[in-house]
């Protein structure tokens, strides 16, 4: 039988991990005929499934709960006027 | 590393290149810097000091290219030249070693924290800050780099001067180490086996 072919695969032939494949995928950094190998992948595959929720979530909490928050209006005033004084 | 093209901007034009290129990364900025020094007045020394430099060398920054990765560098650097100068050394992490040992086969049998979704779900908290925080600062800031502000692992090498896959790997790990950390809160939260 043959297993269609693994596009994480690299030029080298090296296999890729679960894990390597999974932060590819997290990072948004594949193609989209990987992100379909590895949908399909995980249907198959425990570890990558509940990995791949539980990464998606810290993520998710990292970008909503550390960023934001916007630098103090003194700091932007005292840069612009820095500037402004080498300018001028 | 790349080449430096010096470009020449009249003084009108370095400040629009100023004004629409590098203030509007200012909150970016400044979140990057506080997660570096984890204190609102060096933060803002950090970046104050970033705008400056970015602005003394403007000519070596090409218009319309990738101002945030840029202004990232220099901040960067800034951090690990002169702030962590006069603050202590932090005790550092032994890169070589950890990376080593990434890279070995023991690396997939590493037993990876069973957090589940529910437990992270209900940390509403600073939980995630403070996990984050905690963490080594050379982790803390793949992390900073990838998650919080959507860096590719390619503009990340960059601004730390590291190869790609070191950035895959040290992402890896910092991943491995924030679980580990929120898996202490889950438990404390009364989630057992997580």
């Amino acid at each position: 039988m043959n297993l269609p072919t693994n596009p994480f695969v690299s030029n080298d032939g090296k296999k890729p991990t679960c894990m390597e494949m999974l932060q590819l995928i997290l990072d948004g950094q594949d193609s989209q005929e990987q992100r379909e190998y590895f949908k399909n992948h995980m249907d198959n595959c425990m570890p990558c499934f509940k990995g791949y929720h539980v990464d998606m979530t810290i993520k998710e909490l990292l970008k909503s709960k550390c960023c934001g928050g916007e630098a103090p209006d003194e700091l932007v005033a005292k840069i612009k006027s820095q500037i402004a004084s080498t300018i001028s | 590393m790349e080449e430096v093209v010096r470009q020449h901007y009249t003084d009108k034009e370095k400040r629009e290149i100023f004004d629409h290129e590098f203030l509007p990364h200012i909150n970016s900025m400044y979140n990057f810097g506080y997660r570096l020094t984890l204190d609102r007045d060096d933060a803002k020394d950090l970046v104050q000091d970033t705008y400056f430099k970015a602005f003394r060398f403007i000519e070596s920054f090409q218009k319309g290219t990738n101002a945030k990765a840029w202004l990232f560098r220099i901040l960067k650097n800034s951090f690990i030249n002169d702030y962590r100068k006069k603050v202590k050394e932090p005790n550092k992490v032994d890169y070589q070693e950890v990376e080593q040992y990434y890279n070995s086969e023991d690396v997939d049998r590493q037993i990876t924290p069973d957090l589940r979704v529910d437990a992270l779900k209900d940390m509403i908290g600073d939980e995630i800050s403070n996990a984050l925080n905690a963490l080594d600062v050379d982790f803390r800031t793949v992390i900073i780099l990838c998650d919080l502000e959507g860096f590719k692992y390619e503009e990340m090498a960059k601004i730390l001067d590291i190869p790609i896959g070191t950035v895959r790997s040290r992402l890896h790990r910092a991943r491995q180490l924030l679980k580990e950390k929120l898996s202490e809160y889950a438990k404390s939260m009364g989630y057992k086996n997580s």
